[in-house]
């Protein structure tokens, strides 16, 4: 009888229930089970509508899998060439390290590798000023420092008190002979802004404090991007941070155009860029634009380049004239990026081939 | 049959050939040949990324999690042992970076799904930027397929990471379980788990639904 047949079939279908998922997702089973399972499905109305749902299933979710889109990808090519150029640069210094303490022993060992961590701070901290014989003295102390050269943007003048938003040292210091060895943003409650410490390193220690309105943080960091082989990369990326609070001041817009036309480091490139982006709308900045997606080697300043071309032209900022359109024509024919090729051949198609 | 069998061998000698040719790759990558190191970079830097935007969601976390995989294949590269396959290894360290991203990440639907604010105060989702791709689609199909979408999302969110790599790496990537253990370090019959629950999930919250 039917009913005899179907409580079988049900019995059945009880066992082959969770090897629906392996069939539907296909390659799972082995050769018995695939052909068990063939034959159960030819006998079993049942198990057959849940392989239907399953199968389903899978397309729906087929259907709005995303893709990546080319864009992307090249976006992110690019993005990791930059990132390797840099570790092969820090290679060097690592593979020194490496060879002294070698990570593979340090690696499974983490209590010993923080414990020596720990050790060497404390012993270089401890020792070092004594070994290279420099004794720290406290920054009010006053010496006497070399006359300051005419130049106002390279001599800091010395105040006799503090006031209430800055605070440097009672030495004058020229930035021709001093280094910046640190950048320190103390961030601020509510809307007041940040406040600024920068570290200068020149016959003592000096230590400026303000806020980035402060005309003398402006003048040591707008130093530091126009003399950017002197300074490190990191102090460099935290000043091009800083001045994009100041990216209206014209000054502030020429060191960030200068940086992203000279600097070495295609990351200080990128920062300078972004932050002239949200610059008020002048021709330096369309200018500077144009010429990093025209000249600059490194693919990822030219992908950031096309982007805020494209942004500023959308919103109005920088009008879509013959010569922007003669520097897309040329990207689409002859970058070697392919999503600049692409970037520059929708922004003709969408603001027009004139 | 011995047509089958020729073709059999052919195919098994040009995959022999395949792996050959890609120990080289890895073998100058190794010592130090840049583009060889490239090349294996092009060859599988679209499926990372398709499996890094289809476990985090978010284009700048796929671009994370796509330059700190190639990194820390480009870095560990010298203790590769050719133990497994250098797709393995690669889809290996893909899936902890990309696990790792899911971990840090709090678990609020905004965050699954983020949301932009346009010019008129509206907003739209994260499947609104994506490309229509049918050359067929109408406005309302459209707006079916972002709602479908939308409730996709949803139902992924539900998922464990575990269980939404699993499954986007056998029916996305179409690995073996067998294969995505081995990548998972952990064994075919907890892989096989994780996939039964990820469906069970998606189908609870899918149920009704009907490809178009």
């Amino acid at each position: 009888m039917n009913l005899d047949k179907d409580a079988m079939t049900n019995e059945q279908c009880s066992q082959w229930q969770p090897l629906l998922v392996l069939f539907a997702a296909g390659e799972e089973l082995d050769v018995v089970q695939e052909s068990e399972m063939a034959g159960h499905l030819a006998n079993c109305s049942y198990c057959r509508s849940a392989l239907d749902s399953e199968r389903d299933l899978l397309a729906i979710l087929g259907e709005h899998r995303v893709e990546p889109d080319a864009g992307l990808l090249a976006s992110c090519r690019a993005s990791l060439v930059d990132a390797l150029d840099r570790e092969e640069e820090g290679g060097w210094l690592r593979r020194k390290i490496g060879t002294l303490l070698p990570a593979d022993w340090m690696s499974p060992r983490p209590a010993w590798s923080a414990a020596l961590l720990v050790m060497i701070g404390f012993s270089v901290g401890m020792f070092g000023p004594r070994f290279l014989r420099r004794p720290v003295t406290p920054p009010s102390i006053a010496k006497s420092a070399p006359e300051p050269l005419g130049d106002p943007s390279s001599v800091l003048e010395s105040v006799a008190a503090p006031s209430p938003s800055s605070s440097i040292s009672s030495d004058k210091f020229d930035l021709h002979t001093a280094d910046v060895a640190g950048i320190n943003v103390f961030h601020a409650e509510g809307n007041d802004p940040p406040q600024v410490e920068l570290q200068i390193r020149t016959q003592q220690p000096v230590t400026v404090r303000g806020t980035i309105d402060d005309d003398n943080v402006k003048s040591v960091l707008l130093y530091v991007l126009r003399n950017n082989r002197r300074f490190g990369s990191e102090v460099r990326l935290n000043a091009v941070d800083l001045l994009r609070a100041r990216s209206s001041d014209p000054e502030v817009r020429s060191a960030l155009s200068q940086a992203v036309d000279t600097d070495r480091d295609p990351e200080v490139r990128l920062k300078a860029l972004d932050a002239l982006d949200g610059a008020a709308p002048q021709d330096m900045v369309r200018n500077t634009l144009l010429e990093a997606l025209e000249d600059n080697e490194n693919s990822g300043v030219r992908v950031e380049a096309i982007d805020s071309l494209r942004r500023m032209v959308q919103s109005g900022q920088i009008p879509y004239d013959d010569g922007l359109l003669a520097v897309l024509r040329d990207r689409m024919d002859h970058d070697s990026n392919p999503y600049i090729r692409i970037q520059s051949a929708a922004a003709i198609r969408d603001f027009g081939s004139r | 049959m011995a047509m089958s069998v020729a073709l059999e061998a052919d195919a098994r000698q040009a995959a022999a050939d395949k792996r050959s040719e890609e120990h080289s790759l890895v073998r100058n990558a190794q010592a130090g040949d840049r583009l060889a190191f490239e090349e294996l970079v092009r060859r599988y830097d679209r499926d990372v990324l398709r499996l890094a935007l289809n476990l985090v969601h978010k284009q700048e976390d796929a671009r994370d999690v796509y330059q700190e995989s190639f990194l820390r294949v480009y870095r560990n590269l010298h203790r590769f042992r050719f133990e497994c396959s250098f797709y393995t290894w690669l889809y290996r360290i893909t899936t902890n970076v990309a696990l790792d991203h899911l971990r840090r990440r709090t678990s609020h639907r905004e965050d699954q799904a983020p949301v932009l604010e346009d010019a008129e105060g509206g907003t739209h989702d994260f499947f609104d930027r994506q490309p229509e791709t049918s050359a067929s689609s109408n406005p309302e199909k459209q707006v079916l397929g972002q709602e479908l979408g939308a409730k996709i999302q949803e139902a992924m969110t539900r998922l464990s990471p575990r269980e939404r790599t699993v499954f986007e790496m056998k029916h996305y990537l179409g690995l073996r379980l067998r294969a995505i253990g081995d990548l998972l370090g952990t064994s075919e019959e907890t892989v096989k788990n994780s996939l039964f629950r990820a469906t069970r999930k998606l189908r609870e919250s899918l149920d009704g639904m009907r490809a178009k």
